[in-house]
């Protein structure tokens, strides 16, 4: 168990030296140069070219690459270009928001996805399953920042009951959680329903029922946990969907998280921390694929032993 | 628990009454309360330190507590600051005296050696200030003794005055900055009536009333400058009171707001012209009968009508009114909306119909490129689209590009540029005409070096805005502009679409707030609250 985990982590290294490479390449190809934007229509040439020297963007892509590299393992993710900050301070200031609001998200989409797909699942066609369905549609179509204007003006405007924005206080949590959760919440469902209806079709569920066990340990014991799979893959691949598709909901709320933090990184060609950002996000991918795959064994010993 | 609370009741309503018989006695003084006024507005400042930051969302916060030495006042009048007085010695130097007993945020007190600290810092830093390429022909300060400094050019400089009084010139407590480090730009310390408390990245700046300020104190105890990136949820944030003031409110809005007696919508014209630019060396729009042609072709009113929603007012030449040196180029008059016009000069310059309505000469189609960025200037984007229509009604194909604007402006500051039009916006940051002059239409100031994109060369303009640069009788120069704006008027290379507004919106409870015409002079020195 230790050495898959540890083997796994390894190959992790790879992976993020492959993804500081894309990023350094991709803001290197893409046309912007970060110290003239910076500095403005107004700047002379010779204060870019001091700038890109001090800065030392002047330098070529490998070498900065390799020097990148050699601080990161040193713990060293370097400072911010336009704001001249260590970008461990950016990342820190963001990083707790989008976990927080993450995690918050993850639980919503889990909880009641779930809840509603099996009722779905055990009573197919019913009332409960069109409403289910058509709210399903309804989540998965809607985009996020008219979902959370609409919610802001429902539940802070006409209600005052929530704030408007911004992260402090749990009720601050709610509407961009709900929001952000609402498309994952949708997703789930399905995947809960037809996964659990398949499962039922299954012969085993006939013999479970059929030695007389009742129906509800037969859909949380026997079905559930056997649907429990694709259901769990979803939820590993929307919990990475919900981290790095944020910056919708957090701009709409003003929640102060990486999502945002990235696109301004992004417009103006702040690779360095871009790259910090982009690190945390690769590695936060790593952790979460190795907890879904964790989670399969303890699920599904068939899984455990070829491991 | 209720004998306490009717007890804190009539004790309320005595402090009521009181408040109301002083106020008959003092009408304004009394009521000016404090408390603390929320600002929403889009993005987080980049920095607060001018050294890293000169764009407006750092300048907003900033600017209420690092004093420059001179300030401009809101009829863009020059007023003393952090100087008492000044007296020109030469074309190249000034003399400032200090105001005696003014301190720091830190305790530490405002000299001579901190001016010179400031400008040595900006000017001479590894690297410089990102607004040391602002500050023209600034070459730093020199300490005479205390309280006295003289402030130096490299070469006579005309706008001097109006640079020291520029937003992003504030002085900096050299203690401060060297115990800091790099941390001075999280949590500057200058001599303004407010000084800093919390930087919350993405989230709020707060900053509390300074107590030892030397003039007028601020009557606000608190100024929390929110992020509200999204539109919409800043104009709520105002509606459900949880923001007194709102920065870049939403233009749709602004009508029912000024119907509303719970808001008031705060507006002056500000400094920055939008416009489309021509490429001058550039054919078919080298020959000016073409470029003109093109202006008649505009139909500016209803631009600003259908698109601007009158957020904006036409623009009345090159530059703002608000800008030293303005004189207006009577657009209207000269180049009024005339189709038949547009096409007659076109006819005179050779161009014909051809089988597909668009003008052709010599079997060249009249087809221009057109470079722009969306959302860089409000509606900049429609306004090309508007514009390309329009040139469309007089046989004008235009090819417009949409790009990112980093993409963009990486294309304006090349050498060359392949494009015969482009969309832009131009703010003259020091509010004296050199800035836009001088950087735009001088023909040796074609990018990298300077802004002349249009690639505009006329000798006489050349000599004209030197001239003007190098003088320092103000009279003088304001004559020299005129016939520089004159020429530019004859051989235009820009068709100018709009004068940006700058527009606050306030909860009615916010009273003493004057919105300024240079959109980074954002003064709640003098604010208070009235709730």
């Amino acid at each position: 168990m230790l050495t898959f985990i540890a083997r796994r982590l390894l190959l992790a290294i790879p992976v993020l030296l492959g993804v500081v490479f894309v990023v350094m390449l991709t803001i290197e190809l893409i046309p912007g140069d970060a110290v003239s934007l910076m500095l403005g229509e107004h700047a002379t040439p010779e204060a870019v070219a001091k700038l890109r020297d001090y800065l030392g963007l002047d330098k070529p892509l490998l070498v900065r690459y390799v020097g990148y590299v050699g601080r990161v393992a040193r713990g060293d993710l370097g400072r911010s270009i336009q704001q001249n900050r260590p970008v461990v301070d950016e990342l820190a200031d963001a990083w707790p928001a989008t976990l927080e609001l993450t995690a918050a998200a993850l639980v919503i989409s889990a909880a009641l996805g779930i809840a509603a797909g099996v009722i779905s699942a055990v009573w197919p066609n019913s009332a409960f399953d069109a409403l289910a369905r058509l709210g399903s549609l309804f989540g998965l179509s809607m985009p996020v920042f008219w979902t959370g204007l609409v919610l802001i003006v429902v539940f802070a405007l006409w209600l005052p009951w929530m704030p408007v924005g911004g992260m402090g206080s749990p009720a601050h949590l709610v509407l961009p959680a709900v929001t952000l959760a609402l498309p994952s919440l949708a997703m789930v469902a399905r995947m809960t329903r037809s996964s659990v209806l398949d499962v039922l079709r299954e012969d085993y569920v006939r013999t479970a029922r059929a030695k007389g066990v009742a129906e509800r340990l037969v859909v949380a014991k026997h079905a559930l946990r056997n649907a429990a799979i694709p259901i769990l893959t979803l939820l590993g691949l929307q919990a990475g969907q919900l981290m790095g598709g944020a910056v919708l909901t957090e701009t709409v709320f003003a929640w102060p998280g990486l999502g945002r933090l990235m696109v301004k990184a992004i417009f103006a060609r702040d690779y360095v921390l871009l790259q910090g950002a982009v690190l945390i996000f690769a590695l936060a991918f790593v952790v979460i694929n190795l907890a879904v795959d964790l989670a399969y064994g303890a699920l599904d010993p068939r899984i455990a032993r070829q491991g | 628990m209720m004998p306490a609370r009717s007890a804190l009741l009539s004790a309320l309503a005595v402090a009521w009454a009181m408040s109301v018989c002083l106020g008959s006695v003092f009408p304004a003084e009394a009521q000016k309360k404090g408390g603390t006024l929320t600002i929403v507005r889009p993005t987080d400042p980049v920095s607060l330190d001018p050294q890293l930051e000169t764009t407006a969302p750092g300048a907003w916060v900033y600017f209420n507590m690092l004093e420059p030495l001179l300030t401009m006042d809101e009829k863009m009048q020059i007023r003393p600051a952090l100087a008492a007085s000044y007296e020109i010695l030469s074309p190249t130097k000034v003399r400032f005296k200090l105001r005696p007993n003014v301190k720091f945020h830190d305790g530490t007190p405002l000299n001579a050696a901190a001016v010179k600290f400031t400008f040595d810092r900006a000017l001479r830093g590894t690297p410089p200030a990102r607004w040391a390429s602002l500050a023209g022909s600034l070459s730093g300060a020199e300490v005479v003794d205390d309280l006295t400094v003289d402030v130096m050019t490299r070469e006579p400089y005309g706008p001097i005055l109006r640079t020291l009084a520029m937003y992003c010139t504030g002085i900096v407590s050299p203690t401060a900055v060297q115990k800091m480090g790099p941390d001075f730009s999280r949590a500057p310390v200058g001599t303004g009536p407010f000084k800093f408390v919390e930087w919350k990245t993405n989230t709020h700046v707060i900053l509390e009333r300074n107590p030892d300020y030397w003039g007028d104190k601020a009557p606000l105890d608190r100024v929390i400058f929110k992020v509200v990136p999204e539109e919409g949820a800043r104009m709520i944030a105002l509606q459900t009171g949880d923001a007194d003031m709102v920065l870049l409110p939403a233009p749709a809005q602004l009508a029912a707001l000024k119907r509303d007696s719970k808001y008031v919508v705060h507006e002056v014209v500000g400094g920055r012209v939008v416009f489309a630019g021509m490429h001058a060396g550039l054919a078919p729009l080298d020959d000016v009968r073409v470029r003109t042609a093109l202006i008649h072709a505009v139909d500016r009113k209803a631009i600003l009508e259908n698109i601007l929603e009158g957020s904006a007012v036409p623009a009345r030449g090159v530059l703002a009114p608000s800008v030293f040196g303005f004189k207006d180029m009577q657009l209207d008059k000269l180049y009024p909306f005339d189709r038949a016009r547009a096409k007659a000069l076109l006819a005179q310059a050779g161009w014909t119909p051809g089988p597909d309505g668009v003008l052709q000469k010599g079997g060249q189609k009249l087809s221009l490129s057109w470079l722009a960025a969306r959302g860089r200037y409000p509606k900049d984007g429609e306004i090309t689209e508007a514009i390309q229509a329009m040139f469309k009604e007089v046989g004008v194909e235009a090819k417009v590009q949409f790009l990112e604007w980093a993409t963009v402006f990486t294309q304006f500051r090349a050498a060359t540029l392949n494009q015969h039009m482009f969309t832009l916006g131009w703010v003259t940051s020091n509010a004296d005409a050199d800035y836009s002059l001088y950087a735009l239409f001088h023909s040796k100031q074609v990018p990298p070096t300077g802004w002349n994109t249009s690639r505009y060369a006329n000798p006489r303009v050349d000599a004209l805005v030197e001239q003007a640069r190098r003088s320092l009788n103000q009279t003088e120069r304001e004559k020299l502009y005129a016939e520089v704006q004159d020429i530019l008027a004859k051989e235009m290379v820009w068709i100018p679409v709009y004068n940006t507004k700058e527009i606050v919106v306030t909860r009615a409870s916010v009273k003493g707030f004057t919105v300024h015409p240079v959109e980074y002079n954002l003064w709640l020195g003098k604010v208070w609250l009235d709730k």
